[in-house]
């Protein structure tokens, strides 16, 4: 009874946001299903995506003179399937944004919490890391790292996640600071809880909201980092099907008229940050009206 | 009588004629050339004694500076600077007659002085060899210079007289020891036809026509280098008429110029073989210590449509890894492709089902070669793990012998058979994994050896046994494609052989309006 | 306040001195300059003749300490790839990546600004919908794709403006917008959110009651007091846009600071890494020390949390 109870009245509150906040739907949507194409990539897709023949390459789309129905949005320039290549780099351009989120999210958040709580010396060394780290262009950063590591999809996510973090560290570390100040840590405090289980039980909880509006307007710029380290030669290894690396690659095929390799994943790039951005500057305005210089 | 003679004779003919005609020999420079250049433009490439050895500098050197020798049309050897060359019989003593009369931007003369100290200043590719096979440069009179040997070197012309090095291009003495190495970059002056007009370091090189040139009065007024990283930009530069020449297009990029009507798309044809290495042959447990495992892989790739894909099929297929061009070259042809015989090979070799190869290293930038490359392998059965690097590493981790599995290699540097073997065969090569007893054996008695004949047949037994064991899979010699605008021309494509660039400057010419 | 003002210089030196250790060692990281500078078929030899050249075979630390001394005095070195002085280089791109980042930020904020002013204000659903998503896009599409349609549509096929290069203002045209775009979304943000601030505020709240018409409270209360947050993240930007142009100046083949650093990169021109990383993080840092040191004049509370 309770339970269908609350389920309605989250049902209603769902409702009443819509209505009331502008919740965006189509967004949702958007990302919800890129999610489920990358979950399902392996059913979904036609062929491998990795395999192709020269013989094949550069068909155009069906509804095209040249199209097929085999190949429903054509091939690439070693004849491997666009579509599968795209459902394929859903998955990729997901896991790779997602974790890179992650790892820079939590390790901002983290080092933003020491840095604003326990303040002095750690603070000190924080923040001066953070200086330099934000002097490096984050683009020259990535590309020094990939020069020192080597790419590998892995190691795109860890050269994305070292790049970015100390935005969340900033960010993070300004909460901190007024949260520290709150009656209510002022009392825990006074209790006798020790500064980790402060950090972890008062601090934490309060700061997540930023954390995640962050992130999701991170993903954006994480996925459109990644196409540009590929445009420069050091993103995610060929022959792996994502989305930055089909853009870079399919540039060379701009002139001579085959569009869909630039624009059928350049549009896939488009909607998921698009759709991140606009949930992202949604979420802000209901969770964290505070945040701002983003 | 030479060409410029001839045509100022043939000019005052017509001049005594009063024929309006516009003679082209004579006509006075006019007209701008502008190139979209795929390289950065360095000021080392503008100081012929900082020769690195790779072509890309001797793009600027034909331009502004001359040589002794160089390779020209004519031969790899063309007297330029030097009226003519001789070696004597010991082979210890080159002499070189200076040309009369061919001075320097600046209006010095060119004399056995500048000679001797372009030769001493020289610091660039090979000039530890050069410096420690070269006894003394004699200045016999201003126009006669001597090179004694401390012992017969029978590669002498090819490092000297090649664009091997940059050590017999020729810088005004006088000059440079007034202004310095600096101040030489930053105003160079040299006898080439061409005379530096403005240089932005990474972006442009501006030159106007030297009309006091030997050889003749360039016909081109200005000539403009412009840097441009990006393949679809120059392409696209190209097309707009920013650019007239665009080098280093491929693929649909190119395939795109050559069907636009009014441009053209040619192909020059540098020294470089692209091949397999295969450095885990070497290991006794390996796959691919077994030769028809290798031969299985040379006959799985459909060398053809990758060469079509690439280079719109301009490349040359080859099964060698020395340029056909080359002294002492022993071309050969490619097996046909056959994945079924490859396939059967593979089972005669005990993997039916094939076999896990490790990683597969494309050369960067040409990963999408690669990738087809690979593609055809995966299609028999031989599996690989592509791994793309950033060029610096890859270069560095392959001299350290630091990558396994299958590496695409690629070279442009001048010289010989035997100089190229060295590098990739010999014990003493810097990407050598292993030596064939009989190879080094032939490489260390072909070094000794005077005769040209004998020596020629020890390097064409090593390309054999090469050729034979299938120690690598030679893929094409690379065609080098540019895109040619509709206000060009004579674009000097291929004139020199194995240069990459436009050449002879002085013979290029744009279409009267 | 003058001690807050030299403890933020101290923090300022501090960080500089962090990036140049941590530039210096990165360069070294990313491996040896010399294979690059010679043939692939090149001998030992060649190569260990060009580390002497260049003092890759002494000790890490002296190299830093070399490194150092001659930056005190000024001196950034030659670099390894072009053999001129690296200040000169640097010197020469400076006005064209300047140009291009003025240039970029006047398009960003002419997107910017009026799309946050119209999703603050709310005048009407569609406008405010259509404004987002356009200054959202400039941020969801790389940018070395912009350029290249941007050079295929205007360049080609309309032949309306040069394709690359500098030199005259229409060369500047297409890399400036396919730059200011992409920043153009933080200002609409930054934009909006202020103007929501002040639209708010006790002062706009007595303009409203004083009945004055809604678009002079709006255009001229409002807007003035809510560009000041909006113009220092702008100058903020424009130090980053200098620096971040990268792929840009690469698509247009624009002279800038951003090519310079990625060539150097891929040549592994230490001289030319390190001097362009330390100018640019100096700007940045410069300029952060400025915007705090404006900040705490402002509101002296800050001195006590920083």
């Amino acid at each position: 009874m309770n339970g269908s109870r609350a389920a309605a009245l989250t049902l209603a509150w769902r409702f009443a946001a819509l209505r009331t906040g502008g919740f965006p739907v189509i967004p949702t949507l958007i990302i919800g299903i890129i999610a489920a194409v990358a979950v399902f990539a392996d059913v979904l897709a036609p062929f491998d995506p990795e395999v192709g023949t020269l013989g094949a390459r550069f068909h155009p789309p069906f509804w095209q003179v040249g199209g097929d129905t085999q190949h429903l949005l054509g091939t690439d320039h070693l004849g491997r399937d666009v579509l599968s290549r795209l459902i394929f780099g859903a998955r990729i351009s997901m896991i790779v944004g997602f974790t890179a989120v992650i790892f820079a999210g939590v390790l901002g958040t983290a080092l933003g919490i020491l840095s604003g709580y326990l303040g002095g010396w750690v603070d000190q060394l924080i923040m001066r890391v953070t200086d330099t780290w934000l002097a490096l262009p984050a683009l020259t950063f990535a590309i020094f790292l990939a020069a020192v590591v080597g790419p590998s999809a892995m190691n795109i996510v860890i050269i994305l996640a070292a790049v970015y973090w100390t935005r969340y560290a900033r960010v993070i570390r300004g909460e901190v600071l007024s949260l520290k100040e709150r009656d209510f840590v002022r009392l825990a405090v006074v209790a006798g809880c020790s500064k980790r289980t402060i950090m972890r039980r008062h601090i934490l909880p309060n700061v997540l909201n930023s954390a995640i509006v962050l992130g999701t307007l991170m993903l954006g710029v994480v996925i459109v980092t990644e196409a540009s380290l590929s445009f420069l030669g050091v993103g995610v290894p060929p022959p792996k099907p994502a989305w930055g690396l089909m853009l870079a690659d399919g540039k060379k095929g701009l002139m001579a008229g085959y569009w869909w390799l630039t624009v059928l994943p350049g549009c896939c790039i488009v909607l998921m940050v698009l759709s991140a951005n606009l949930l992202g500057d949604w979420l802000r305005v209901k969770l964290d009206p505070q945040l701002r210089q983003l | 009588m030479s060409i410029r003679r001839l045509s100022a004779a043939l000019g005052l003919i017509w001049l005594a004629l009063s024929l309006p005609a516009t003679p082209r020999a004579e006509a006075a420079p006019e007209g701008t050339l502008t190139y979209g250049v795929h390289v950065t433009l360095a000021a080392r490439w503008l100081d012929p004694a900082e020769a690195e050895g790779l072509i890309t500098p001797f793009l600027v050197y034909y331009a502004i500076h001359d040589a002794l020798v160089k390779p020209m049309p004519a031969g790899a050897n063309t007297p330029s600077l030097a009226e003519s060359w001789s070696a004597s019989k010991d082979g210890l003593t080159y002499e070189f007659v200076l040309r009369k009369g061919v001075k320097f931007h600046n209006g010095e003369p060119v004399t056995a002085e500048d000679v001797k100290f372009s030769f001493e200043r020289y610091k660039g590719a090979a000039s530890t060899l050069l410096k420690a096979k070269v006894r003394e440069v004699q200045v016999v009179d201003p126009g006669r210079v001597r090179f004694l040997l401390k012992d017969p070197w029978p590669d002498f012309m090819t490092f000297y007289g090649t664009s091997a090095t940059g050590a017999a291009w020729i810088v005004p003495k006088k000059y440079v020891e007034k202004v310095g190495d600096d101040g030489f970059k930053k105003a160079p002056i040299g006898a080439g036809p061409y005379k530096v007009v403005s240089f932005t370091p990474g972006i442009e090189l501006v030159m106007e026509a030297f009309e006091g040139y030997w050889r003749k009065t360039p016909s081109v007024k200005r000539l403009v280098f412009r840097s441009m990283p990006e393949e679809t930009t120059r392409a696209a530069a190209l097309k707009k008429g920013d650019v007239d020449i665009a080098y280093l297009l491929s693929g649909p990029v190119a395939e795109d110029i050559r069907k636009t009507p009014g441009f053209k798309l040619v192909a020059a044809k540098p020294p470089g073989v692209f091949w397999i290495d295969l450095p885990d042959q070497w290991d006794p447990k390996s796959p691919w210590q077994d030769k028809r495992v290798r031969l299985a892989a040379s006959m799985a790739v459909d060398r053809q449509a990758v060469n079509q894909a690439e280079t719109l099929g301009f490349s040359r297929l080859t099964g060698s890894i020395i340029p056909r061009n080359f002294e002492f070259a022993l071309p050969f042809d490619p097996p046909a492709y056959d994945p079924k015989r490859a396939k059967q090979l593979l089972a005669e070799a005990g993997y039916p089902n094939g076999f896990d190869a490790g990683d597969f290293y494309p050369f960067p930038p040409y990963v999408s070669m690669g990738e087809a490359l690979a593609g055809y392998l995966q299609a028999v059965g031989i599996r690989t793990k592509i791994r793309t690097m950033e060029r610096a590493s890859f270069l560095t981790a392959w001299r350290e012998h630091k990558l396994k599995g299958l590496i695409v290699g690629i070279t442009g540097a001048s010289g010989n058979a035997a100089t190229r073997l060295e590098a990739y065969v010999s014990r003493g090569g810097i990407y050598t994994t292993g030596v064939l007893p009989e190879v080094e054996d032939l490489f260390q008695r072909q070094a000794r050896e005077m005769d040209r004949t004998k020596r020629e047949t020890m390097v064409h037994q090593i390309q054999q046994v090469l050729h034979d064991r299938v120690t690598q899979i030679p893929i094409y010699e690379l065609a080098f494609l540019w895109g040619v605008g509709p206000r060009v021309e004579e674009a000097g494509v291929d004139q020199i052989k194995g240069f990459a660039y436009s050449g002879p400057y002085e013979d290029l010419s744009l279409k009267r309006q | 306040m003058k001690r807050f003002i030299l403890r933020r210089m101290g923090y300022a030196l501090v960080s500089l001195f962090c990036l140049s250790l941590t530039i210096f060692a990165f360069v070294r990281l990313t491996g040896d300059p010399a294979v690059l500078l010679v043939e692939p078929g090149a001998s030992q030899a060649d190569i260990d003749a060009v580390r002497t050249q260049f003092g890759l075979d002494r000790p890490l630390w002296v190299q830093y300490g070399s490194f150092m001394s001659a930056l005190l005095r000024g001196d950034f070195g030659h670099s390894f790839y072009y053999r001129t002085p690296v200040l000169e280089l640097y010197l020469s791109r400076l006005p064209h990546s300047l140009l291009l980042a003025v240039a970029a930020m006047a398009f960003s904020l002419l997107i910017g600004i009026p799309t946050g002013i119209i999703a603050a204000v709310r005048v009407n659903r569609w406008w405010d919908s259509a404004g987002k998503i356009f200054a959202l896009l400039g941020l969801s599409m790389p940018s070395f794709w912009v350029g290249l349609l941007l050079i295929l549509f205007f360049s080609v096929y309309l032949g309306w403006l040069p394709s690359s290069g500098s030199g005259t203002a229409l060369h500047l045209i297409m890399p400036a917008f396919a730059l200011g775009w992409y920043f153009a979304a933080a200002h609409m943000r930054l934009t909006r959110s202020s103007m929501l601030d002040v639209l708010g505020s006790e002062y706009v709240k007595l303009a409203r009651l004083k009945g004055l018409p809604e678009a002079l409270v709006i255009g001229k209360h409002a807007f003035k007091n809510a560009l000041i947050p909006v113009m220092t993240l702008a100058g903020i930007n424009l130090v980053i846009m200098v620096n971040v142009a990268v792929v840009v100046e690469t698509v247009f083949a624009w002279p800038g600071i951003g090519r310079l650093l990625y060539e150097g990169i891929a040549f592994r021109d230490f001289p030319v890494v390190q001097a362009t990383v330390l100018l640019g993080g100096a700007m940045i840092i410069v300029v952060n020390l400025v915007v705090d040191v404006l900040y705490a004049v402002v509101d002296p509370r800050i001195r006590y949390e920083r």
